[in-house]
């Protein structure tokens, strides 16, 4: 019976089915691969138990094959049993690779110190308990959201986001020792139909960070007053007075005239308004955003002073020039003569203060809980009374703010939630939940507090990182291009590895199919950024030494083995006939 | 073997190749087509420049004006260079995609448009799309990237048409210093330097627009000068003569387009030979096939030369090599054996690949570009690839003579002994792919080991390749239980040949996944592969149908089985 087994074991007939079995699954896997990505096809196909398995079959029904054939003899049988035995030691070798292996990245940067963590694929989850158990697991997150495992330790892992936000939210109720404690907080809309846009803000004297939120160009704040009628209040809701003298500038004009030296300065909003006729600079134009239009005429292209331009027309004895100075650096003035001959030893430079942005839209919240609101735009200042439900336009495009909300006693909610809008850019998260059902989403790299009834539970979604024996620093990152062009021909680091262990310090190069190896380590060259050349990410990788060998042993073996079974015979052949052969006399051939 | 005949079949080659006898002679104009310029990354004569400029913008090397007078590549490319026609109007690039043209108002009829009308369609809108889906990592639509190659020929044409910053003056010490044009030659160079060049081609704009056809030898003349002036600029970084008459030489003589037709010539000697059974034209033939081989191998080497590389790096070199192999192998067994149908079955495919890689530049770009990082400086590479293709041209072989085995169940299933030797003939060739897929696999392991850092890897490519290979062990092995004869390998010959077309051509093309993306690319035309296969595996069908008489009755069933036994029982005997 035994011996029956066995030789079903050894024999074709299980061979071929078990081939074409193993080949079919293959196929499968591509076309799988093309769909779901290499990590998942690796995890659930390549290194699955029961494709180990169906890989050990076949080394098995090929060692048995082999033995069942022994004693060797001839080249057919000898090639056989190489090859067979060959395969057997390559599926060991690579099966050793995959499960025995250690790989990760390791970026690193011309400008930053050495660097002994790698990145590992894949994430993991590390859980401490209240009573202080520590639990770690790798986490496999499948591209369709699906979580592996589904449980760590005592937290179930329900879902997954790649695309999550923090955000805070204010409630009534802050409490310290039972009591009420002040803290005004509101809730603002802004709502632009132009723009098809609604905005929420919180806004809270406290914590501070939360007291002045940015949104683009302006800024919405929110401050705390005993009263309106005098001090700081009153002087928040009047309109600022007018600090900048001249809002668009002055032109300094130096000319040289004989060794004598002029200097003059001229407002523009000024001599635009009024200027003597017969000034020798004289004011012709402003731009506020300099542009050429379709027509290459100068035209400005917003209200705001971003890119300001004067054109001035500047008169002499010898002749007349028209001048364009910008208020940007290192925009040179553009000069070109209107009569005469072109002028000399005039120098004009153009000041103007960058814009004092400030559009704003401050709440003022009065001691008695009264709101008022500031407002600060292009369109000039504006203040009143705040009232939940009432729209303010603070003259910011078409954008209307609502008070929403009104929260004397603000109290601080963090919470992460996950977003679909792709635009926005959040990070990855894991939704888990405790035995209580506590759901809590744990965003990736940053350890968070879960409370329980039981006490705390600390949990961390992270990537899973590896400590090398030694570090490496990138010392400088050499691109090298094709010539006459920006295509890449190759990429090299210079690394200095420190090994404070052994006390050594070596430097080496590794680029593309170049890699270095120390003590068992092999470092070659990953990836690079094109936008940031000196940055370069390395790939570490380990593994044993016997694992190599065994599949360049292997792989002799099978080429060897091959070679023998199908010429073995033919070349023996060959060599046996060739005594008779050589009995021809050497010299009847030559001449 | 007959030696004088094989002697008539390699001079006839020889004959074949040499004529038209004025492609020897050197050209009149061979200054201005040696002029090196540095583009893309190599310094390449201007023929190549213009050769490739024309094909990639119109998809032709020729153009024909409205008057029906046609132009060849340098003439279209000097009027291109020098601006002496209106570019603007001309209907010049090439636009074939009915979809995209719907899409984007042209007439569908026509084929070649004007860049006035491209630039004023719909085109830059989806062109903008498409840059922005890009820049996302959004997989494109098939439009899309038709949209973005005609974008590609209109950068072109604007970077081309009247241009006068071709980098033709050579860097003055740096053999990879950026070349600069001939306007922008005081960056490097003297002014009494470069009066005389910047007067030289002056000169030769004007006697190019006295002589646009270039029919007289004025245009040459005043290229020789300018050419002889900027070599003089910077002797040691400017190419060699004989080096940028190699590649002018390699692309005007086009080894490959006469190595088909020498294939052809072959085949068509050696089926005279098969059907006229009182004529052997069989060594006649071999001597014109080995004339093929000669300059197919002359073309390889040459290539090689001029890229300054191992050969087979893209798909376009993976199908002249192919092709080659496919040639080679088949002639090393024909001496071995005198089989004749070895050269029979290689032929066509031989000619099949080499058609492909001569008529399609759109998807097997023949252009000579530098090496991505990931391939450049490696021993292992560097063999590892021919291996591998070199299996599939052995499986390609075996997959012509499955063909020709199963033709014979098809039409003429009583000549057992033809079909046994076949069969025979067809096992070696096996034999030979694996023994040559295995040794390929594993030297793609030992690269793999040492570029990534891992033997195997199970990446789709590697994994394909293992696939193929297995489609011919396990029929191997079910032959030696008798689970297969000579009809089921015949059969698996033309029938896995498939896995092997998979693992060459559908994980880039197919699959487009895994580490071997630098192979990868768009536009292959899966319809057709697809269709193709189908008919295949219909001839294979019908095949079979015959050879196990799916269609008779029993009772005439038994009676063709007793006949073919007793036929099978005489053919022993004799």
């Amino acid at each position: 019976m035994l011996e029956h087994t066995l030789k079903f074991i050894g024999s074709i007939k299980l061979a071929v089915p078990l081939l074409s079995m193993i080949v079919a699954i293959l196929i499968g896997a591509t076309f799988y691969e093309s769909q779901v990505g290499s990590t998942t096809v690796q995890q659930e196909i390549y290194k699955s138990p029961w494709f180990g398995a169906l890989m050990f079959l076949l080394a098995l029904n090929l060692a048995v094959s082999a033995l069942y054939r022994y004693p060797w003899r001839g080249a057919r049988k000898i090639g056989f049993a190489l090859t067979h035995l060959g395969i057997i030691v390559i599926i060991a070798g690579s099966a050793a690779v995959i499960h025995l292996g250690v790989e990760g990245m390791l970026p690193l940067r011309t400008d930053t110190a050495s660097n002994n963590q790698i990145r590992v694929e894949g994430e993991f989850l590390e859980v401490m308990t209240p009573s202080s158990e520590l639990q770690q697991a790798d986490v496999l997150i499948k591209p369709d959201g699906s979580v592996m495992p589904k449980q760590i330790g005592k937290l179930s892992l329900v879902g997954y986001s790649d695309n999550t936000i923090k955000t805070v939210s204010f409630t009534e109720g802050a409490t310290a020792d039972n009591l009420a404690v002040d803290n005004p907080a509101v809730r603002l809309r802004l709502k632009s139909d132009r723009m098809g846009q609604t905005l929420e803000r919180y806004l809270a004297v406290a914590p501070v960070a939360y007291s002045k939120v940015g949104i683009g160009p302006a800024e919405l704040e929110i401050i705390q007053v005993d009263t309106v009628a005098t001090g700081k209040g009153k002087s928040l809701l009047s309109p600022p007075e007018e600090q900048n003298l001249s809002p668009w500038g002055s032109i300094e004009v130096t000319s040289k005239e004989r060794e004598k030296i002029d200097t003059e300065i001229i407002d523009i909003k000024e001599a635009l308004s009024s200027q003597a006729p017969d000034s020798s600079v004289k004011v012709v134009d402003f731009w506020p955003d300099f542009r050429l239009d379709s027509n290459n005429q100068p035209s400005t292209a917003s209200q705001q002073l971003r890119n300001p331009a004067v054109q001035l027309e500047v008169s002499t004895l010898e002749g007349v020039e028209r001048w364009f100075v910008f208020g940007k650096e290192n925009f040179p003035p553009v000069r070109s003569v209107v009569s005469g001959k072109p002028l000399e030893g005039i120098e004009i430079s153009y000041n103007i203060q960058p814009q004092q942005s400030q559009d704003y839209f401050r709440v003022i919240v009065t001691q008695s809980g009264q709101l008022f609101y500031a407002a600060h735009s292009s369109k000039g200042f504006k203040s009143g009374t705040l009232e939940v439900g009432k729209a303010v336009s603070p003259g910011w495009a078409d954008f209307q703010i609502i008070l929403d909300e009104y929260i004397p006693h603000g109290k601080i909610n963090r919470e992460v939630i996950p977003v679909l809008d792709p635009t926005v850019k959040g990070v990855p998260a894991l939704l888990v939940s405790t035995e209580t059902g506590t759901q809590t989403w744990l965003p990736w790299g940053e350890p968070t507090t879960i409370n329980e009834p039981t006490g705390e539970i600390f949990a961390a979604f992270s990537p899973k990182l590896l400590q090398l024996p030694f570090a490496i620093a990138l010392e400088d990152f050499i691109v090298e291009r094709n010539e006459g062009s920006d295509s890449v021909a190759m990429w090299t680091s210079k690394i200095r590895i420190e090994d404070r262990d052994h006390h050594v310090i070596s430097q080496r190069n590794v680029w593309m199919n170049h890699p270095t190896w120390y003590q068992g380590w092999k470092i070659a060259q990953a990836s690079w950024n094109p936008g940031d050349l000196k940055q370069s990410t390395l790939q570490i990788k380990r593994e044993p030494a016997w694992v190599t060998a065994l599949t360049w042993t292997g792989s002799g073996l099978v080429i060897s083995g091959i070679t023998i079974m199908f010429y073995g015979r033919g070349v023996a052949k060959k060599l046996r006939r060739q005594p008779e052969e050589s009995e021809v006399p050497l010299y009847y051939h030559s001449p | 073997m007959k030696p004088l005949q094989l002697l008539i079949g390699l001079c006839l080659g020889i004959l074949i190749l040499i004529i038209p006898p004025t492609q020897l002679q050197p050209s009149p104009l061979d200054a201005l087509q040696t002029l090196a310029v540095q583009l893309d990354g190599r310094k390449k004569p201007l023929d190549t420049v213009a050769r490739e400029t024309v094909a990639k913008i119109h998809g032709s090397t020729n153009y024909r004006l409205e008057n029906n007078q046609t132009l060849n590549y340098l003439q279209t490319y000097l009027s291109l260079w020098f601006n002496n026609r209106d570019w603007n109007q001309e209907p010049f690039i090439l636009l074939t995609y009915r979809p995209l043209k719907e899409k984007i108002g042209l007439d569908l009829e026509q084929k070649y448009f004007s860049f006035a009308e491209l630039v004023s369609s719909n085109l830059g809108a989806i062109v903008l799309e498409a840059n922005q889906k890009e820049a996302d990592n959004i997989e494109l639509t098939r439009d899309e990237r038709e949209a973005l190659t005609i974008e590609d020929r209109l950068a072109l044409m604007l970077r081309t048409v009247g241009t006068d910053t071709l980098p033709l003056v050579p860097h003055p010490s740096d053999s990879k210093g950026t070349w600069v044009s001939i306007l922008q030659s005081q960056q490097y160079y003297t002014n009494e330097q470069i009066t005389p060049l910047q007067q030289s081609y002056q000169t030769l704009k004007q006697a190019y627009r006295l002589d646009p056809l270039l029919t007289t030898v004025e245009v040459g003349q005043v290229a020789e000068t300018l050419h002889q002036q900027l070599a003089a600029l910077s002797p040691e970084i400017y190419p060699k003569d004989s080096v940028l008459q190699r590649e002018v030489n390699f692309s005007s003589f086009r080894p490959f387009s006469k190595a088909w037709k020498i294939y052809a010539i072959a085949l068509l000697v050696l089926l005279l030979g098969l059907s006229l059974k009182q004529l052997d034209l069989y060594s006649g033939a071999v001597g014109i096939f080995l004339t093929g081989l000669f300059i197919q191998g002359y073309g390889f080497i040459t290539r090689m030369e001029i890229a300054g590389r191992p050969p087979v790096t893209n798909m376009y070199e993976s199908v002249v090599w192919v092709g080659f192999g496919i040639a080679a192998i088949a002639l090393v067994f024909e001496l071995i054996y005198r089989a004749k149908y070895y050269l029979l079955a290689a032929a066509p495919l031989s000619i099949l690949c080499l058609l492909l890689a001569d008529s399609l530049p759109a998807v097997l770009d023949p252009s000579i570009a530098p090496l991505v990082p990931v391939l450049r400086d490696n021993f292992w590479l560097s063999i590892h690839v021919p291996t591998i293709t070199l299996s599939y041209a052995s499986f390609a072989l075996a997959m012509g003579l499955g063909h020709i085995i199963l033709g014979h169940y098809l039409v003429a299933p009583q000549s057992f002994q033809r079909i046994s030797h076949l069969s025979k003939f067809n096992y070696r060739v096996l034999q030979i792919g694996v023994l040559l897929l295995t040794t390929g696999i594993i030297l793609g392991g030992i690269w793999a080991h040492f570029s990534w850092g891992r033997f195997w890897g199970w990446d789709p490519k590697e994994t394909w390749a293992l696939i193929a290979l297995m489609c011919y062990i396990v029929p191997l092995h079910g032959r030696l239980v008798g689970w297969l004869a000579d009809f089921g390998m015949a059969v698996i010959s033309v029938v896995c040949f498939n896995a092997v077309l998979m693992a060459w051509y559908g994980v880039n093309f197919v699959l487009g996944t895994g580490l071997h993306s630098y192979g990868f690319s768009t536009g292959g035309s899966e319809l057709i592969v697809g269709i193709l296969v189908g008919l295949d595996l219909l001839f294979v069908a019908g095949a079979a149908t015959r050879h196990n008489r799916w269609l008779l009755s029993k009772s005439t069933e038994n009676l063709v089985k007793q006949l073919s036994n007793n036929q099978q029982v005489i053919a022993k005997e004799n």
